[in-house]
């Protein structure tokens, strides 16, 4: 699989909702993956397929620092490599049955997933401190038509559209009077993106997040082809 | 007083919702197994006798039969719940019980039909009903966003009650009609602490990590 259409570095989750030790799967232009933190609360993003048969090990679970299918219990360490397969407890498991992997990093309160294994960490976004996180949105429509509402739309307190800053390609940054709020912008498919919402502190997550709720019905309602 | 007696089916999520309660409140029960699939039992001049819906689940105690999901869990939390918290009766924590319980025999239902068809292939319109669940889930996400930011970890409560309980089989099953959990990280989080509470069970299409 290739993501070479695709910014060195996708938004998959905010980093405050995907505990030690789970699962989650997660979409980046089609492709699924998985995205899971170890018993250390370390981060790995894998592509959404077992070796064995195709399972969605999005679906599996945990033990210790190993992902675990649920459909036959084959278990893959931290690397992506077969350790354990319970129908053949006393094999060696051979090399080559391991995972696809990604790159995975943690960048002001925001699970990133790399292109390629090797995606280079100085392409991310830099480092913002002081943010508290608001919410992930998952909306239907395009990456475009949300960066237009984005811009368009008045944070709450203030009346005024905000001002808009391009960090990297995929994460912007929203400022209007005291609240400063981040979107990195998560492309899943065909008019399927999430945007996943930090805030400076002392910002009113509560309203933010309303805001939020609000903006995806216009994101999904208004008509696609007004400018 | 005799057994309680609870007539169910085990892939049918209501009949679920029931067997949850009851292990999680610890009470003594009976099982009948009705036969709803393929022998549509519970439509049976029997159990019609006992329950005129033909639906599943209904409990019978002694003469007295109770039929519909939010019903029994409400008549079991009332009285087999001591702590009185599962149906609490009083002030806004009842208000937002009722209101949740309401929503799961509301919009919810649109999920349980999607299960329904997808699963027992009933007839339904599946693309209709999994979008209709789809809102459904984004109204208890959307709620549960704002709880989790309010510090709130339960739907109606600090601590969790029957609207949780009635809650959670929907968003668990929701695999079962195409429906992932990725879009909704408020109630991941949210199942997964209702996993950890004492006398959790699952039930087939819930997986059991062990
Ligand atoms: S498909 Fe994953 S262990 Fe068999």
């Amino acid at each position: 699989m290739t993501m070479t259409s695709q910014p060195t570095w996708s938004p998959v989750a905010l980093s405050n909702v995907i505990d030690p030790s789970t699962s989650t799967g997660a979409l980046v232009d089609g492709a699924e993956l998985v995205v899971w933190r170890d018993s250390s609360g370390k981060a790995h993003v894998w592509e959404d397929r077992c070796p064995h048969r195709g399972m969605r090990m999005s679906f599996g679970f945990v033990r210790g620092d190993h992902l675990a299918c649920l459909y036959h219990g084959w278990q893959y360490d931290t690397a992506g490599q077969c350790r354990h397969i319970p129908a053949h407890p006393q094999l060696e498991v051979p090399q080559t049955i391991r995972m696809q992997t990604f790159a995975a990093a943690e960048r002001n309160g925001i699970i990133w997933a790399g292109a390629t294994a090797d995606a280079d960490p100085t392409l991310l976004p830099a480092e913002i401190a002081g943010l508290v996180p608001v919410r992930s949105l998952y909306a239907d429509c395009t990456a475009a038509k949300a960066l237009k509402g984005l811009a368009a739309t008045p944070l709450p307190i203030s009346a005024d559209a905000p001002t808009v800053e391009a960090i990297t390609e995929n994460y912007i940054s929203l400022t209007a009077g005291p609240i400063r709020l981040l979107v990195a912008i998560q492309a899943l498919g065909k008019e399927k993106i999430a945007l996943h919402l930090m805030a400076n502190e002392g910002a009113p997550v509560a309203a933010l997040a309303r805001y939020a709720q609000a903006l995806r019905l216009t994101l999904e309602t208004a008509p696609a082809e007004a400018a | 007083m005799s057994a309680l007696t609870l007539y169910n089916y085990e892939l049918d999520e209501n009949s679920y919702r029931v067997r949850l309660l009851l292990s999680m409140l610890g009470i003594e029960h009976e099982i009948y197994s009705v036969n709803m699939l393929p022998g549509r039992e519970e439509k049976s001049p029997a159990l019609l006798a006992l329950n005129p819906c033909g639906t599943l689940p209904f409990i019978k105690q002694d003469d007295a039969v109770i039929f519909g999901a939010e019903a029994i869990l409400a008549h079991l939390a009332r009285n087999h719940d001591a702590a009185g918290k599962w149906l609490p009766i009083d002030g806004p924590d009842f208000s937002a019980t009722m209101m949740w319980l309401g929503f799961c025999a509301g919009p919810l239902q649109a999920a349980i039909k999607a299960r329904e068809v997808a699963v027992f292939a009933v007839g339904g319109h599946l693309e209709r009903l999994k979008a209709d669940a789809r809102a459904a889930f984004r109204i208890m996400d959307d709620h549960m966003t704002l709880r989790q930011i309010e510090g709130h970890e339960w739907f109606a409560a600090d601590y969790p009650t029957i609207a949780d309980l009635a809650l959670i089989p929907s968003f668990a099953l929701s695999r079962d009609f195409n429906i992932d959990h990725e879009e909704f990280p408020a109630l991941r989080l949210w199942l997964r602490r209702f996993r950890r509470l004492p006398g959790f069970i699952t039930m087939p299409g819930i997986p059991d990590y062990h």
